[in-house]
């Protein structure tokens, strides 16, 4: 069931546009056509099909016209030329009347910066979208509470904006878009703004809450991890035109051209990825200052059963288990006596899939070691999380 | 080209030909809005006067407190320089005064609100109407006068429509600035959810930029406020008429009291707009907006209560008004006022207002004023008198023997006019701009060969004296436009040139002029301006007491009690 279908669109920014368009076509470079004609083309012949209930990500370096083409589909920008077709309507030829039904009913967008309104309470900036569509004032607030509720931010309700973390900003700025109840959601680099492990947390929101809410959703970013993380589909933008359309897979697997060969090839890392790349942080227990008691300490703090042993010059001695350091606590005898020094240790510049075929039959995770020092740990999950990124490309090889 | 360089194009003929039609075609507007206008304004000031000065210097103080949030700062200066200007005797004219910034600061926000949402929306828009603000705020306040003249008569309205010219830029730029700064993501974000023009304009735009806005509309208030001096030259009234009288009459220590009055309520109303716009935590935004706006409430009811109350009791216009126009000269100063105590023995409700001279003609013969007593005939005022002498009634000389002429101290050795050659450095003081005297030494230039190369230099008849008593302190050479009856010639020792060619006149008259139908109107005022009459010594009396710093109402009192007799046969 196609939702959204989009043909030949078009947009030029600037007054020549025939011109820069004729130019377009014979494929000189952006630059070239600023300079001739002071028109700049932020989309070129743009086709594409959105089905129901999937997520479609557009992605593509900066300039590449992305964050343009999705304001043409809720018509921020309006279309040089070409087709938007949402449930078979077209958009494009919409009065202004008809283009604020479908922005109240149909679509809701959310922003990089999150487009909160700073004057504005968390609960004013969540209904404002109904509040705009003249829904009675309980209602709408019952309707935003409950978005709210949805996104664990209820208790903030009557803060402002900038009293609340980046986060929590596009939590609500997601609320706000959901509340309206549309049936696509526009994304444009919705986590840009996040840090990196915030970021994370909201794609695996999204995903989670793509699953209960099943909604169209088109979702621009610039970062090809988070493409693949969420996307069912990827469109790949470049200089306004859409180099290929497909699954992670067939992105990763046949690229269209060198554009996008060279496009992905930051992630097929595994010709890289190294010991060093996929070490953790260890958790350790020094043995010429640590006792027992603390050791089981540290391990009930960090909620692990192990700690590697090092010395007070962090050269590896070994490793102690929970039960070991219990045993040491109870008979009274020095932590040493328990160390387990049969551990495998490898350099840290080994390669992911030299490291998959040794620690499938270690019991323990692999001390990386540089000049008998230890530098980190790698355990199971993170060696096959590695290998899962770039398995597929590994396997072609 | 040529034509262009030889030629002077008729600029100042074709204005003038566009503001006399505007003013003949939309005579019934202007007069409509001139009398409206007028008769809230008179409202506002009465209802603002009859609340009692203490109360209203007490709930003053108490709004500071509330708007400065609990700083002692503002509430203790607002308390002592209110009950400074009180104490001073300025309270009805700082009324009045701040009658003429409301008004011009609420016509201001109400036209320039609206021209800076419309320049921010459209760029054409602001293309056309950034060149004019422009010009309007580059152009002197000085300019804007004369139209409002021409159009509005005298008094408070004219005074408010130079004011809103005048003041009305900031706010409109501030308004399109605040607007054009609102991030684009947020106005995509209203837009994307459906949000109407006007929506997004209330919900939105104006929110964000209502700090910028208040700022605009502080400066707008300021430049009001720095307006009113100047608008009290065609008869604003309020603190500025102090100032002008002062100037015009070189009174040091009044000019700064009245000029300190303006300051004080120019700081009052800076800050006060200014503490509006602060950024609020949210914690406090919620309670401290109740409270405001239960402060704001309250005095609005008291204001209105009060406007109200005038409305019904002081505003209907007696039938015995007389308005009277006079120029700020000291012989004008005791004549009128003589005048006007005698009206007021009679049971009439007398208004004073002092005019630049030219106004003052106008003024009587479109009948916004009754009369005048201060009608130099027929040299002085001889330009002025062809210009309106259809529009007017002549009821004769009030007093004869006056004389005007170039005057210099006895101690220079010059006796006649033709034997000026290169004293004073070739100039002559004279006073103010418009007056009569002003214009006759002008005309005496061109008829004196020697003069040929001399100037006018042109002040006010206040600055003239204090020059003249500077030069004869330090023994200097000094020609001035001077005239008599004035308390100069009995302070110093002076002395007319001779005039052979006759360009200043001869003995002059001081003539009594009313508007038409004044004879019908009030047939006893009539009677007593055609009456009135004295002689030259009369007048110097009562200017000398004015001179030694006497209140020109009590020196006019203590005359007539004196000559109860002479009164008296003016009323007959």
């Amino acid at each position: 069931m196609v939702k959204v279908k989009v043909n030949n669109l078009t947009k030029v920014f600037g007054k020549k546009a025939a011109t820069a368009l004729a130019m377009m076509k014979e494929h000189r470079p952006k630059t070239e056509i600023l300079k001739k004609t002071g028109a700049t083309v932020g989309v070129y012949d743009v086709n594409f099909e959105v089905n129901e209930g999937e997520i479609f990500v557009i992605m593509g370096l900066s300039g590449s016209g992305k964050s343009t083409l999705i304001r043409l589909l809720n018509r921020l920008i309006e279309p040089t030329s070409g087709d938007i077709y949402i449930d078979g309507e077209d958009i494009a030829k919409l009065s202004k009347e008809g283009l604020r039904e479908v922005r109240r009913h149909k679509m809701s967008m959310v922003f990089q910066n999150f487009g909160l309104f700073p004057h504005r309470t968390i609960l004013e900036n969540t209904e404002y979208g109904l509040e705009v569509r003249g829904i009675p004032k309980e209602e709408r607030e019952k309707k935003a509470e409950q978005a709210l509720e949805n996104s664990g931010l209820i208790s903030f309700k009557d803060q402002y904006p900038n009293q609340l973390s980046g986060g929590m900003q596009q939590r609500v700025g997601l609320a706000r878009a959901l509340a309206n109840d549309p049936e696509i959601l526009l994304m444009d680099e919705a986590f840009s703004a996040l840090d990196p492990l915030i970021r994370r947390e909201m794609q695996d929101e999204l995903i989670d809450l793509q699953a209960t809410v099943q909604k169209t959703i088109i979702f621009i970013t610039h970062d090809l991890n988070e493409a693949l993380r969420i996307g069912d589909r990827i469109a790949l933008m470049k200089d306004g035109e859409i180099m290929q359309i497909g699954t992670g897979e067939e992105i990763l697997t046949n690229p269209a051209n060198d554009y996008v060969r060279e496009f992905v090839e930051d992630v097929d890392r595994s010709k890289v990825l190294t010991a060093q790349n996929i070490m953790v942080p260890a958790l350790t227990t020094n043995i010429d200052i640590d006792g027992p008691t603390v050791a089981l300490n540290r391990m009930r703090k960090e909620e692990v059963s192990m700690l590697m042993v090092v010395n007070k010059k962090r050269e590896l001695k070994g490793y102690i288990t929970a039960e070991n350091a219990l045993e040491a606590r109870k008979t009274q005898r020095p932590l040493s006596e328990f160390v387990d020094a049969t551990i495998t240790t490898i350099d840290k510049d080994m390669m992911v899939n030299d490291i998959f075929n040794i620690i499938f039959d270690s019991p323990t995770p692999l001390a990386v070691v540089e000049n008998g020092r230890l530098q980190g740990v790698i355990i199971r999950g993170g060696v096959i999380e590695a290998l899962a990124e770039t398995s597929e490309v590994s396997v072609n090889e | 080209m040529n034509n262009f360089l030889t030629n002077q194009l008729p600029v100042a003929d074709w204005v003038e030909n566009i503001t006399e039609w505007l003013t003949n075609t939309f005579a019934g507007l202007f007069s409509f809005i001139q009398s409206s206008g007028q008769s809230m304004m008179d409202g506002i000031t009465n209802g603002l006067v009859q609340i009692p000065p203490v109360i209203f210097i007490l709930l003053l103080t108490l709004i500071a407190f509330l708007v400065s949030r609990r700083h002692l700062g503002l509430p203790i200066f607002t308390f002592i320089g209110l009950l400074f200007i009180y104490n001073q005797g300025l309270w009805t004219d700082l009324m009045s005064t701040v009658t003429l910034v409301l008004i011009s600061s609420v016509v201001s926000i109400v036209i320039g609100i609206p021209l800076g949402i419309l320049m921010a929306k459209s760029s054409k828009a602001q293309s056309i109407i950034t060149p004019i603000l422009d010009f309007m705020q580059t152009m002197p306040g000085f300019v804007y006068l004369i139209p409002a003249v021409a159009f509005f008569g005298i008094g408070m309205v004219p005074g408010v429509f130079a004011s809103v010219i005048f003041a009305l830029p900031p706010t409109v730029r501030f308004t399109n600035l605040g607007i054009r700064q609102v991030p684009t993501e947020l106005v995509e974000a209203s837009d994307s959810f459906g949000g109407t023009a006007w929506q997004k304009l209330f919900k939105l735009e104006l929110p964000l930029a209502k700090n910028t806005i208040l700022a605009g509309v502080n400066q707008t208030t300021m430049l009001s406020l720095s307006m009113v001096v100047i608008a009290s030259m065609i008869g604003a009234p309020g603190l500025g008429r102090g100032v002008l009288s002062a100037l015009q009459r070189a009174q040091v220590g009044n000019g700064f009291v009245n000029g300190v009055a303006l300051v004080i309520l120019a700081i009052i109303v800076d800050r006060f707009t200014q503490h509006l716009n602060k950024p609020k935590t949210a914690a406090s935004k919620a309670t401290s907006k109740k409270k405001k706006w239960v402060t704001v409430a309250s005095v609005a009811v008291i204001v209105l209560a009060a406007v109200g109350l005038s409305a019904f009791t002081g505003n209907d216009k007696s039938d015995k008004e007389i308005n009277l126009a006079y120029v700020e000269w000291d012989t004008e100063v005791a004549s009128t006022n003589v005048v006007a105590e005698v009206l007021r023995e009679m049971g009439y409700k007398v208004n004073l207002t002092p005019l630049d001279n030219a106004i003052m003609w106008e003024s009587v013969s479109k009948g916004e004023m009754d009369g005048m007593v201060a009608a130099w005939l027929p040299n002085t005022h001889g330009s002025q008198y062809a210009q309106y002498k259809d529009q007017v009634d002549d009821l004769g000389e009030n007093l004869t023997g006056a004389k005007v002429g170039i005057a210099v101290p006895s101690y220079m050795d010059v006796n006649s006019i033709d034997e000026l050659s290169d004293q004073a450095g070739k100039t002559i003081t004279g006073i103010e701009p418009g007056a009569g005297v002003v214009n006759a030494a002008e005309n005496t230039l061109k008829t004196y060969s020697n003069l040929s190369d001399w100037t006018v230099e042109t002040s006010s008849s206040g600055a003239m004296t204090v020059a003249l008593g500077q030069a004869i302190k330090n023994k200097e050479e000094i020609v001035i436009t001077g005239w008599s009856p004035h308390w100069m010639f009995a302070k110093y020792d002076l002395k007319y040139l001779e005039d052979p060619k006759g360009g200043m006149g001869d003995a002059e008259a001081i003539h009594t002029i009313t508007r038409k139908n004044l004879k019908e109107d009030q047939p006893e005022a009539y009677q007593l301006l055609d009456n009135f009459n004295w002689t030259k010594e009369d007048m110097e009396e009562v200017m000398l007491e004015i001179n030694n710093k006497k209140d020109p109402e009590d020196a006019a009192k203590e005359w007539i009690e004196k000559n109860q007799d002479l009164v008296e046969s003016w009323k007959k």
